[in-house]
């Protein structure tokens, strides 16, 4: 209070801050003056007017200073002991950073930067990068972490500084194209954006016109954005989302959909006692940068770290328990640690009795015994007792004392149990969305659910920011081809059988985008996905957005050059800790150039070539879809402050972030800016910290009018809900048949918000199950998978081909040559046993013969794999089919002859001159081999996940074999969809109430009520 | 003790930031340096960390920063994400913690172990070696810098001269491996040992290698360290040793005299007998030659 005294008796302060401080003749003070004037208030006159002064002068000085700026409101001391020497340049001095080139040295040459913060778009996780863009030339240099970036905080794995080799890719597509001969010919002409646009637009009018809009359809790879393409779709009125879920993380998503509604786990690392990972998750994997930061943490502080992985993966290597689990034997590990838990009374009853729907499991499941929880608990031992160590030991071939110790492990967590399961073993097996299932039981066991230390649901960890003129209506049609009545349970789009439905039932589609996605290469069996690709009556049109050359790019008919991640526009928000953020994509020369008043027009002019962004592409096109308003979308992608003139991407992000993102307008206020400045000053926004237990919350009064608890405990109210602005995807629970909404549900007579499920508990029992057909599974379980031992030839092996090279993901890295260089192959692992019994080294040629064909790759014979498996990585075997752009991939030829597909390696991968040097200096020829063209599709009926591992015979190559060479029968193909499809249970014959799909399980554009009724009503259950 | 004094002058051997520049006003120091000047002075050459110059093998991390961050955990410290418990920043600002609690600690007891931990931490992890380290920034170029390491250098005699040291050597000088002889060490063990503080006594700037280059007449390679010192010792063995003992006297007159007096003249010994027998080493190689 002194020192405020002091400096408000400053001589000729005009305001009441030092920094309006003036001097007697009008000027400024300067701040060292001020600072002894403050000084000499507080202690009087003192050494401070001659030097040296004393340390105890100094230390007086110091304090005073610290104690002026800190009355302001300001930091004093800078970072001492946070910031340190891989510290990032302050984020004042991002307008203007000066760094030394390091390719000048020894010579001092300065280069000068303008930082702009984007998130990267090589995975999902959305770390947050600063582009260093040259003042002077205006290029990208380099690519950083961004410090602000609240879930990588700073940090990034390969993949992020390699974007910068990616925009400088002498491969990339730099305009758009069209097809020019026939589909796969290679050959392509320049056009314009006007004449692609006006095309697609028109037939996509020509097809709503006709009521066609299940023709028109958007593929998605990793969409990396949260919103945009859904509230266009929903503006169009079609139901035509599909994504690649189905291949990736849908299994692991339904185990825990059907658990507790939401169908992600937001696990709480940094404050565990005990990590447990399903996967190689430190090195790989949905969102292993931010996560894998956070463990490290947790380990840090005294976390045991207990990892299930087949391999002696990176993240295997780092624990202190690795189970190598004979693939999907996991959920039986995992049931026996449920099982040590339950028989020795050491899970959290309160939490149990409290939030699990034990009434319903004991009702529908025991009738005539008591309802009350000492019965359940005994019924819970007899459930599991048959889950014991010895069990799991001879299904996985881990020993018995092995997984006793991770039970005791387990046991000794407390609440303090974060676990995570994305892919992996959930995404290998028949059954496997059950692994996900078991290992969330424990987390339920222990209570150890959206509490520190544990895992939280992910939408609590999640924000969707509500965009500009929301839809609210939703497409009045069902898309059989992506939600076939088969797989009424199935999560997401059954978007691998696209080739197969459309052949065997018929239809196709008229408009097909593929987004940043390439099934040819990444789907199983790509070959019939080139045989519908090719085939004009199952697909019209095809038009693929992406950066890169692709396999699919080769068979479109248009290739629209789209924006890597520091050329676009998106907002993404993912669960990475009890938090949630928003991170902020942008074309960083655009805004680089805003910034030094260079002016861009838009995204397109910023960027390299035609390059365009999605956002303005969409716009665009709706614009010519719709161009008089008629059809009633346009609307949509209009400007609110210019009626009648095109929304663009600035008012859209603009109106987002002032109106839908709560404290973000107030903090950017606080630094003089509107929310979008502040946005792409900083690129992120942490919204909260500790959202905590939302279930445990009270449902405020103002939600509760006429409420009426049911007999299990649901609460129902008149109360209308109140408005929200995260947008987050939840399910959709119904209320009750009075017409009032489902708030929460009465726990200790209290009602609280619950969880989102049927129930508002946690679904030990899931009634969703037992009504669709499949009683058997109403509990997590465990079942023998298609590739256990029992289930195939004595001569089979099982291939595990889930795993990905920690550098690579997918299509988008295929050009990118630093991740090239890191990893460019991808050998069959081996265990030494099997290699002696198959007469096999590394470096020989083996063939893997799959049920449908073979691929021939290289052996690499390592003890760091169970016996009895072999594993490949699906990251390799990129290629093309003539020396044009894409040259990351070796050259092959295909062929179909005598019922068989054949595809040919003509040449190796390898060095080539283009504008980059470096290209001339590819020092590797090996590319890997594409494996997933000899999968069949294998959809788990339950989940509706392609189920990934294969049942193999494995041997040396034979004569004429070459590396990479890839054999499919296409017939073979067709009957193993057929046989797997027979173990699907239609909503046809199961649906209990006439209806496609349970209303309350989460669907991307949801189409209306009415669209979910069967045409007609479902049969006898079989 | 001065708390914020020593938590000022942590902060200031960080990357710049606008906020030093209030910093360096209140203490009396010259203009802030530029990234580019911190880049040159501290990042690449003079790494403030404690594991650099009392670790064996001269690396950051490892045993040194594993101890201090054990000790930070006794006082019952969570290390901050991301940040690097053996920094000289970080060591400065839990010096000052320390204090600051002893002073607001009304139970005497208490007070007393605040103080031991304050002189442990003191005496181990901090005098221990920024005698020779802040005697490097005497001719670093940068006036700021210069400035700078000499009132640390103050504020940390002022302690020593308050504080109730042990008697014994802090743990890594009395644990630190001799200097090696060269005519029995492998070339690998040698440069090691040439370049590592606790080893030699000596610190061996890339500017001092430039030196070497300039004085000598040998190339030097654009390298790492040892890489450097390795194509000295293959194109003239005997004046890379020449002037290595050289350095190393050099080095000794820096730190003779330094306080605490114990820790100095370790720092002093050390160098000088790294000098003598790379002297003798030379002469040696003039032997054989001759």
């Amino acid at each position: 209070m002194r020192l405020r005294r002091a400096r408000r008796c400053l001589p000729g302060t005009a305001g009441s801050t030092c920094e309006r401080a003036h001097s007697r003749d009008g000027g400024p003070v300067p701040f060292a003056r001020r600072l002894e004037d403050a000084v000499r208030r507080r202690f009087g006159p003192t050494s401070a007017d001659s030097l040296p002064m004393s340390l105890r002068d100094l230390e007086a000085r110091v304090s005073a200073a610290k104690a002026d700026v800190e009355a302001r409101g300001e930091t004093f001391y800078p970072g001492a002991s946070r910031v340190h020497l891989a510290a990032f340049p302050p984020k004042e001095r991002w307008s203007d950073w000066v760094e030394l080139d390091s390719k000048a040295w020894p010579e001092r040459k300065e280069r000068r930067y303008v930082l702009v913060p984007t998130t990267c778009f090589n995975c999902e996780s959305a770390c947050g990068l600063l582009a260093y863009v040259d003042r002077d030339t205006l290029e990208v240099r380099k690519f950083e972490g961004n410090p602000e970036h609240p879930g990588s905080r700073g940090r990034n794995c390969a993949k992020g500084p390699a974007t910068v080799t990616q925009l400088t890719d002498p491969d990339r597509i730099l305009h758009p194209l069209k097809r020019a001969g026939p589909r796969g010919s290679g050959q392509w002409r320049q056009v314009e954006w006007d004449e692609a646009l006006d095309d697609i637009a028109g037939r996509i009018r020509k097809a709503m016109d006709e009521d066609r809009h299940n023709q028109i359809m958007y593929h998605v790879g990793r969409p990396g954005e949260d919103g945009f393409t859904e509230r266009m779709l929903a503006a169009w009125g079609v139901d035509g989302h599909n994504s690649h879920t189905n291949i990736c993380s849908s299994g692991a998503r339904a185990g825990y959909h059907f658990w507790m509604g939401m169908d992600r786990p937001s696990p709480d690392h940094k404050n565990a006692r005990v990590i447990l990972l399903i996967s190689s998750h430190l090195e790989a994997g949905h969102y292993f940068n931010p996560h894998a930061q956070r463990v490290m943490e947790g380990k840090r502080r005294g976390a045991k770290l207990v990892v299930f992985d087949t391999r002696l993966s990176n993240t295997a290597t780092h624990a202190d328990h690795w189970l190598s689990t004979y693939p999907g034997s996991e959920a039986a590990v995992l049931l026996a640690v449920a099982n040590h838990l339950v028989q020795t009374g050491r899970y959290n009853e309160a939490f149990v009795e409290r939030w699990w729907n034990w009434r319903e499991y004991l009702e529908e499941t025991r009738p005539g015994e008591p309802v009350d929880f000492p019965t359940f608990q005994r019924a819970l031992e007899s459930e599991y007792a048959g889950y014991t160590f010895e069990f799991a030991a001879a299904e996985s071939g881990v020993a018995a004392d092995d997984v006793a110790q991770v039970a005791e492990t387990v046991a000794q967590a407390g609440t303090r149990l974060s676990t995570h399961n994305w892919r992996s073993a959930a995404a290998g097996n028949l059954g496997g969305w059950q692994v996900a299932r078991a290992l969330f039981l424990l987390n339920a066991l222990v209570g150890a659910i959206a509490v520190p230390g544990g895992t939280y649901p992910n939408a609590w960890n999640k924000y969707v920011p509500r965009p500009i003129h929301m839809p609210t209506r939703h497409p009045k049609r069902w898309n059989d081809l992506t939600w076939p009545a088969d797989y009424p349970l199935s999560l997401m789009e059954m978007s691998f059988l696209l080739p197969h439905l459309t052949a065997e039932r018929g239809g196709g589609l008229d408009v097909y985008f593929t987004r940043v996605y390439n099934p040819v290469w990444t789907n199983p069996d790509g070959f019939s996905w080139i045989e519908m690709l090719a085939d004009p009556e199952r697909i019209g049109l095809h038009v693929a957005l992406t950066p890169t050359w692709s396999e699919t790019a080769l068979f479109a008919d248009y290739v629209l050059p789209m924006g890597h991640s520091a050329e676009r526009h998106d907002v993404a928000s993912y669960e990475q800790y009890d938090g949630r953020w928003i991170g902020f994509r942008q074309p960083v020369l655009r805004t680089a150039r805003e910034r030094l008043k260079k002016g861009a027009a838009s995204t397109r002019g910023a960027n390299p070539g035609d390059v365009w962004e999605e956002n303005e592409f969409w716009i665009e096109l709706t614009w010519r879809i719709d161009p008089d308003g008629s059809k009633g979308i346009r609307g949509f992608f209009e400007s609110r402050d210019k009626p009648g003139e095109k929304l663009t991407v600035d008012e859209y992000y603009a109106w987002m972030f002032e109106n839908s993102v709560p404290g973000l307008p107030e903090k950017a206020a606080r630094e003089g800016l509107a929310p979008l400045e502040y946005m792409r000053r900083y690129g992120a926004f942490e919204i909260d910290a500790g959202v905590g237990a939302v279930y445990e919350e009270r449902v405020p009064p103002g939600e509760l009018a006429d409420v009426r608890v049911d007999g299990t405990g649901r609460a129902f109210s008149r109360a209308t809900a109140p408005p929200s602005n995260n947008v987050v995807p939840m399910p959709s629970v119904d209320g009750d048949e009075d017409g009032r909404r489902r708030v929460g549900v009465e726990v200790d007579g209290v009602i609280r918000r619950g969880f989102p499920t049927p129930s508002g508990r946690l679904e030990f029992w899931s009634r969703t199950l037992v009504e669709w057909g499949w009683p058997e599974v109403a509990v997590p379980g465990y079942s023998r998978s298609h590739v256990h031992p029992q289930n195939m030839d004595r001569d089979q092996m099982c291939l595990i081909s889930t795993f990905r090279l920690p550098v690579h993901i997918h299509t988008r890295s295929a050009n990118a040559k630093w991740l090239n260089e890191i990893a460019h192959a991808n050998p069959v692992w081996i265990h030494p046993r099997d290699a002696v019994d198959k007469a096999v080294r590394t470096g020989d040629l083996v063939r893997v013969e799959t049920e449908i064909g073979h691929f021939v790759a290289k052996a690499w014979v390592t003890e760091g794999i169970h016996p009895g498996v072999v594993a490949c990585s699906h990251h390799m075997g990129r290629w093309r089919l003539s020396d044009g752009p894409g040259r990351a991939g070796a050259v092959v030829s295909l062929r179909r002859n005598n019922g068989e597909w054949r595809m040919t390696r003509q040449e190796e991968a390898g060095a080539f001159r283009s504008a980059d040097a470096d290209t001339a200096r590819i020092w590797w020829t090996e590319s890997g081999v594409h494996q997933n063209m000899t999968f069949a599709v294998q959809p788990d009926p339950v989940s509706g996940a392609h189920c990934w591992h294969q049942a193999v015979r494995v041997g040396p190559a034979r004569p004429g074999d070459r590396n990479g060479d890839v054999v499919v029968h296409p017939d073979k193909s067709h009957e193993v969809f057929r046989r797997w499809l027979g173990l699907a249970r239609s909503a046809l014959r199961h649906s209990p109430d006439g209806t496609r799909r349970p209303y309350w399980l989460l669907r991307p554009v949801r189409p209306e009520r009415q669209a979910y009724q069967l045409s007609e009503p479902p049969g006898e259950p079989a | 003790m001065n708390v914020e004094l020593y938590r000022a002058l942590g902060s200031l051997i960080e990357s710049p930031v606008p906020q030093h520049k209030r910093l360096a006003t209140a203490l009396g120091l010259p203009d802030v340096p530029v990234a580019s000047e911190h880049v040159r002075v501290v990042r690449m050459q003079r790494h403030p960390y404690a594991s650099a110059y009392l670790g064996a093998e001269a690396m950051l991390g490892g045993e040194v920063r594993d101890r201090i961050a054990g000790f930070r955990r006794a006082v019952g410290l969570q290390q901050d994400a991301g940040a690097e418990a053996d920094h000289l920043a970080s060591l400065l600002s839990l010096l000052a913690s320390l204090e600051s609690w002893r002073l607001e600690e009304a139970d005497a007891a208490r007070q007393a172990l605040l103080a031991q931990a304050r002189n442990t931490l003191a005496w181990e992890y901090l005098v221990s070696w920024t005698g020779p380290y802040l005697a490097s920034f005497a001719s670093c170029g940068v006036v700021f810098y210069a400035e700078w390491a000499a009132l640390l250098e103050r504020a940390l005699h002022e302690l020593a001269k308050a504080a109730d040291f042990p008697d014994r050597l802090p743990e890594a000088l009395r644990t630190a491996p001799p200097f090696p002889n060269p005519g029995e060490a492998g070339a690998k063990e040698l440069i090691a040992a040439l370049l590592a503080p606790l080893c030699s006594g000596t610190i061996v700037l890339r500017d001092d290698l430039r030196r070497l280059a300039v004085e000598t007449g040998l190339a030097a390679r654009p390298a790492d360290r040892r890489t450097v010192v390795r194509g000295f010792l293959e194109q003239d063995a005997k004046a890379t040793l020449e002037w290595f003992a050289n350095h190393a006297h050099r080095c000794a007159g820096r730190t003779q005299g330094r306080r605490p007096q114990r820790i100095g003249l370790w720092w002093h010994e050390r160098a000088v007998r790294t000098a003598t027998v790379l002297s003798d080493a030379a002469a040696q190689i003039r032997t054989t030659q001759a």
